[in-house]
Formats: structure tokens, sequence, C-alpha cells
């Protein structure tokens, strides 16, 4: 007996200091708690302006205003998504883009940051970090504007150059072909800075004596990078995937709308759902539809994101996230 | 916990107040008897000196009718918004082509003022006269029509120094669109690397202005026709004589070559051509000292009226009102309507710092004024009441200008024959959704005359079909006969 309560005590005094413990944590999370019940929980209310008529009497709260003035209407809010012929190209975009960028978002950066934690200058080391991450913080709208300063038809600088080296030329914003590449690109350049201070963190917790005694047992760049810096770097891919994969349905508004001046002509290759949605509801301000496309994003976007969690959860069990 | 809990009360009674702030609204008193309106307008920035200029008018009016307002100048997609989302206001700024008169009085947001427009103000009842037409629905009045230019009429403003002078051309009172032509080819003979017609995304002023709108603007019912006849854009004959002749001058240069992708471009203050939509006898943008040429008008098109183009601005009166404070509304758009004074205040702003009469009883801006206080005449009130503007003092304006701009109207306009029809979307709100979405792909491109309209039309027209467009006008139509029958 005296044997079995022992540990039990043991065990008793060990799980105060751990209710202790927990509950500072605790405190520590409450102002993420506030942030997110405020600006994620509390607004939640807003689906229901996907399923009602919003019809707001001026003067009323909104809360009257949605739930007690507004009628129900079913799924009538996403009738223009569905019924709609163009639906179809609109969502191979945006899938196809953000496909792309899923992508690349893991294999450039994954690879600058390798290479960049190589550089032992720190000088060095800092600028080309800075001048990565610098594009993060400009926004689309001046980017649009420099693009337009190279690309228009008589005074841009890509064409100065092909006049001359006597080439005709272009009219880039008619010339749908281009825009895939200059969209891509520009996407690249703006975001790649960002994630890649992400994966950098992650190589830095990396123990640096695996790469030591890896040197003395003779592997070469390519073996240390394959064999020790890849699988920790793992998890961090993982989680950044399987978050990406959340948002497939999501656009960057900026890229699509503002950087090709939305002219008319490149619709084709620059229409995604964000920027689609804006331009049919731009005019009426119905807040129904709107809630209705925000909606149906975020519910495939969840969706997805169970999904790829649940076959990562199969394939690597400690890269899911939950 | 009981700090967590303490903690996490507070915050949601701190949201919760918050939410219930935004709200209410203000629909506070102002001083003893003197009862204060929020009154939302459109403009699409505000002007730096609105405090003062409000409160020289609300000295003005709180000591005439015991009214004062709260007068906020708010661009597009807030306006949008504000109307959209039911936050009060008492007076708000509406019209045909901005957060939807016609959609939104359907709907029960604005008081219905028929009877108290004709008890409380009958002054106001008697300015406005036969166009009270344009705010009627169903026999019923839920905005006040501010009195303006009531139709369409579209025209070139030209360099007079350069055509006339220098080439020995002349610049007809009247042209058709067609006669520019030749101004434009010589233009560009003497410039080869400027554009005669420089414009940017949103093309000629008042472009579509011949046709008479139904839906946005690709449904439309062409004036000229003896029955009136509702139509996708593209069988209209003239439209697409325009959008061709459009493409033939942009690909002879005449149009900048990336017009369709640029946003609010400064076209060169030379650009020898611009577009407007104005009135005969405007003179704002004619005044050569700042041009350093002479600018003369050449009308090519109207004036069309309909009752689109009479709902060209409108106040209406929040149906959130009660009746004291739909009368003091009311008693206050009166007092914009008679009283010339009080009028000039809110449309020049304050007398001897922003403008100054001149001798034949028209105004002209000072450079205060200018900078300081310069909303458009129809965002403030009637415009026919405001005195009317000269650009110099060796350049006068007509003052009785408005009193011919409405007996021209009688003599010349081209009156829609639709029997002021409209077409409520609500009833198919998705396709034209749809519909507008593709139209919007198509626009800038043709109305700059970027693309090849026999192109692009077919394309956009298989489009739309495919979203829906003949059960729209299967529908437009049934409603039209409706329509037409209930107002023989």
């Amino acid at each position: 007996m005296d044997n079995e309560n022992r540990p039990e005590k043991k065990h008793g005094s060990l799980s105060d200091t751990n209710k202790k413990e927990s509950r500072q944590l605790t405190v520590m999370t409450i102002p993420t708690v506030i942030w997110f019940s405020l600006f994620c929980y509390l607004p939640l209310f807003g689906i229901f302006f996907a399923f009602k008529d919003f019809t707001p009497v001026p003067g009323d709260s909104l809360f009257k205003n949605l739930f007690v003035n507004s009628e129900w209407v079913g799924l009538r809010n996403f009738s223009y998504l569905i019924h709609n012929p163009q639906s179809l190209s609109v969502i191979t975009n945006t899938l196809a883009y953000n496909a792309i960028f899923l992508v690349t978002g893991i294999v450039i950066p994954v690879t600058l940051a390798i290479l960049l934690s190589e550089v032992h200058q720190r000088k060095f080391q800092g600028f080309v970090q800075m001048a990565l991450v610098l594009p993060y913080f400009i926004s689309w709208v001046i980017v649009g504007y420099c693009v337009y300063a190279f690309l228009s038809t008589d005074t841009g600088v890509m064409n100065s150059i092909i006049k001359h080296y006597g080439g005709d030329p272009v009219q880039w914003y008619q010339s749908p072909q281009y825009w895939r590449v200059i969209l891509i690109s520009l996407g690249i350049w703006k975001s790649t800075g960002y994630t890649l201070i992400v994966y950098l963190c992650s190589i830095t917790t990396i123990d640096r004596t695996l790469y030591e005694s890896a040197a003395l047992d003779g592997a070469g760049f390519f073996q240390r990078v394959r064999y020790i810096t890849l699988p920790h770097l793992r998890p961090t891919i993982a989680t950044l995937f399987i978050l990406g994969i959340g948002s497939l349905l999501n656009s960057d508004f900026g890229l699509f709308y503002q950087v090709p001046m939305d002219s008319g002509a490149l619709t084709d290759v620059t229409q995604t759902l964000d920027v689609y949605v804006y331009k049919s509801l731009m005019l009426n301000a119905n807040f129904s539809y709107s809630s209705a496309a925000a909606f149906l994003q975020s519910f495939v976007g969840c969706v997805l994101l169970v999904i790829s969690n649940l076959i990562m959860r199969r394939v690597d069990k400690d890269s899911a996230l939950v | 916990m009981r700090l967590l809990k303490r903690i996490a009360s507070a915050a949601v009674a701190a949201a919760l107040s918050l939410t219930m702030f935004t709200a209410c609204g203000e629909k506070e008193d102002y001083g003893k008897d003197v009862i204060k309106l929020r009154w939302v307008t459109y403009e699409s920035s505000v002007p730096p000196d609105v405090k003062d200029v409000i409160k020289e008018a609300n000295e003005y009016s709180a000591e005439k009718i015991g009214v004062v307002v709260d007068l906020e100048f708010q661009p597009t997609e807030m306006i949008n918004l504000t109307m959209a989302s039911g936050e009060y206001y008492d007076i708000i700024f509406t019209c045909s082509w901005l957060n939807n008169y016609n959609t939104a009085a359907s709907r029960g947001m604005f008081y219905d003022i028929t009877d108290l427009v004709q008890t409380a103000t009958p002054d106001l009842y008697n300015v406005i006269g036969e166009y009270w037409d344009a705010s009627e629905i169903n026999g019923r009045y839920y905005g006040v029509p501010t009195l303006k230019d009531m139709g369409s009429e579209m025209m070139f403003r030209m360099n007079a120094t350069y055509y006339e002078d220098e080439k020995g051309m002349t610049i007809p009172e009247e042209m058709k669109f067609e006669d520019l032509e030749p101004f434009l080819e010589a233009y560009k003979k003497d410039n080869p690397i400027k554009y005669p017609l420089a414009m940017d995304k949103s093309g000629i002023a008042g472009f579509l202005n011949f046709l008479e709108k139904v839906v946005d603007n690709y449904i439309v019912i062409p004036y000229d026709s003896e029955t009136p006849e509702i139509m996708p854009i593209w069988e209209n004959e003239e439209f697409m004589k325009r959008v061709r002749l459009l493409h033939k001058w942009y690909q002879l240069g005449y149009i900048n070559p990336d017009a369709a992708a640029m946003d609010y471009s400064g076209i060169a203050e030379d650009t020898p051509i611009r577009t407007g939509v104005a009135w005969r006898g405007y003179t704002g943008y004619s005044n050569p000292a700042y041009w350093d040429f002479r600018v003369k008008l050449s009308l090519y098109d109207g004036p069309y009226i309909s009752k689109f183009t009479e709902q060209g601005a409108m106040f209406a009166i929040s149906a959130g009102c009660d009746e004291k404070h739909a009368e003091a509304s009311l008693k206050y758009l009166e007092l914009l309507n008679t009283d010339r004074k009080f009028r000039d205040i809110l449309a020049y702003g304050i007398e001897g710092r922003h403008f100054n009469y001149l001798s034949n009883g028209t105004v002209m801006k000072t450079d205060e004024g200018t900078d300081g206080y310069m909303p458009s005449l129809f965002t403030t009130g009637s415009v026919t009441n405001a005195s009317v503007l000269s650009v110099s003092e060796d350049y006068l304006s007509d003052p009785e200008l408005w009193t011919k701009v409405f007996e021209g109207y009688k003599e010349y306009g081209i009156w829609s024959k639709s029997g002021g029809f409209i077409y409520d979307t609500k009833r198919k709100e998705d396709i034209v959704t749809m519909l507008s979405a593709i139209w919007s792909n198509y626009y800038t491109d043709m109305i700059t005359g970027t693309s090849d309209p026999d192109v692009i039309i077919p394309k956009m027209k298989k489009e739309m079909e495919d979203a829906g467009l003949e059960e729209l006008m299967d529908d437009i139509k049934s409603e039209f006969e409706k329509h037409l029958a209930e107002n023989k």
C-alpha cells in the first residue's frame, strides 16, 4: 500500500505545479482569445447575409435588419455563381494560379533559404534578406503603376527596348498570352521574401552539431541538405502547404485586378473568383451576394483543408496540423 | 479564472456597446427648437472648407426655418454602403446612376412625401412642377428631383485657336459624331506623336447617352424610333456605327493606345478635343486665360430627355424618419429651391471669401474658392436656383441661362417615348449581375475603340446569351407591355 501511495502522492504534487503552469499559460493566451473572438467569431453571424435577402430599414439596428426585416431565401444568393457559364473559367483560373503559387511558394523560398543559410557573411545575408522582403510591403496599386511604366505601349521601357532593336512594339495590355507569366512572376516576386523568413528561422533552429558530424563523415553540401535540412523543414513545409490549400479559392485581388489595370482584353487570364465577385457587385453593393461568394470560398477552403490534413496524417503523422 | 472572466465580459460589453453606438446613429436636437439633420450627399472628395461653409449656411437656415444640417460628402462606394447597410440619415443624395433611386424607393427605404410635400411645403411642390414625374413610382413620390440640366446634351470642347485661327477650319455650333474626323486628321498630321482624342478608360463623356438606359448600359430603348422598342445595345445601328468609327480612329492613332487600361489619367492639357455632357450656353472649362486657347463647344447629341435623365440628381428622405424630421427635411429642401442667397452659400461658399457677385448677377469664384470649396452644383441642392457661374470678368455668363435651357427642352428636346418605364432589376438580379460582369469585361475596349467591335461584340453576345439574356429580355418586355397598357 505504501509503495502504491507514494508515487501517487508524488504525482499529485506534480499535477499541482502543472496546474499552476497551465494557469499562467492560459492567462497568456487571453489577448489571442480576445482577438479571435472579436474579429473572427463575433462577425460570424455575417454568414446569415448569404441566406437572406438583406433589406435594411434605415435607422434600425443591424441585427434587427438582418434577422427580422430580411427574408430567408435559401440558396438563391448563390445562383449567380452556380448557374453562371463563366464560373468554370473563373474557378479554373483561381485554382490553376493557386496551384502554381502553392508549388513555387515552397520550392523557391526553401531553395533560397537553404542557399542563404550557407552564406556566412552576416551583412550580405541581411542585405539579401531585406531586398527579398521589401516587395512584400509595396502595395499592388503602386506595383501596378510601376508595371505600367514598363509595359505602356508608347512610352514603356519594354517597348523602347524592343523598338531599339528594330522590333514591333507590343500592346501589352491587349495581349493576354504574356500575362500568365507576368502575373506569376510578380506573385512570386512579392511573396517569396516573406515565406523565406519562415524557412530561414526553421533552419537556424536545426542543431549545428548535426552538420558538423555529417561533414566529418564526409557528407557533401547536397547530402547535408537532403539528409539534415529538408527532413527538419518538413513540418514547416507541411504546415504552410496545408494552410495554402485552405485558401485555394481565394486569390490576391490586388495582383489580378490592380496590376492588369482591369483591362478587358486580359479578362480570360486575369479573372479569378475575387475579381469576378468584385466586378459583378461593384455596381449594386449587394451584401447578400458578396457574403454568398465569401461563404463559398471559406466553405470550400475548409473542406479542402480538412481533406489535405487527413491525407497528410496518413502519409506523415508528425507533419499534420491536427 | 475570475480575472479571465472579468476581462472576457469587459471585452464583450465593449464590443456590444460599440455595435449599439454605430446602430443608433445621431438623432439629437440642436439647441432649443432647432432641428439638426444628417444630410449625406455624393462627391468624389470632401471640399476642405466645408466646415466653415456649413456654419455659415446653418446660421442662415436656423434663423429662417429653424433647421440646421450636418452635411457629409461621400464618394460612390461609401454612399452605396451607407444606403445598403441601413445607416440612419435624414436626407440622402440618390439618382438613377448611383445608389439606385427606383430600387431603393420600391423597397421602402425612402419616406413617402406625396402628401406631406403638398401640405407642409407648397412652395417646393410648385417649384418642381411637372418634374415631379421623375420621382413618381406607382403614383407616389419618394424623392425631390433636383432642377438642373434635365436632359443629356453631349458636346465636343475644341481648341478654336488652333482649328479656326491657325487651320482656317470652322467649328460648327452643331455637328454629327462622325463629322469630327477631319478635325482629328488635321491635328494628327501636324502632331504625329500626339493623340487628338486622348481618353482614359471611361471613354468619351456621355458616349451612350443617345440611348435610353433600361438595364445598366446594355439593354436600351433608342430615342429615335416611332414606337419604343427594347433591345440589347448591339442591335442599335447607330451604336454599331459609332463603335466601328472609334475603332477606326484608334487604329489611325487618334486615340491613345493604352486608353482602355488608363485610370483617371492626366490627359495632356493641350489635347485639342475634349468631350463633355453639358447644356447650351455652358461656359465651364472655357476660360481662355486658363487654357491658353479659345474653347468652342460643338453639340453633337441631344438633348435627350427620359425618366432616367430626369432622375440625374434627387434628394430623398429616410423611411426611418419621424414626421417631424421629414417635415424639417422638406423645409430645408424648399429653402434650397426658393432662396437664391441661401442656395449660393452651399453652392459656392462664403461671399467675399470663396466667391463674389459680378455686375450682371452672375458669380465668380475667388482663388480661395477654387481650392477650398468646389463641390459639383447638383450635389448640394437645386442647380437652377443657384446663381450662374462666370469663368472670368471678361467672359460673363448669361444670368438667365436656365430659363433658356428649360425652354430649349420644350423646343428641341428629344423626349423618350417609353412613358417613364423603369425596370426593377431586383426581379432578375442574378442574371443582371452575371450580364453586368460580362458587359464590364468588354465595355472599356469597346468605348475606347481598342478592340474590333465586329470581333468582340459577337463574343460578348454569345456569353450573355449563355448567361440568360433571353430570359431577362422576355421579362423586361412583358413588364414593358404591362407598363404601356397601364399608362395609356
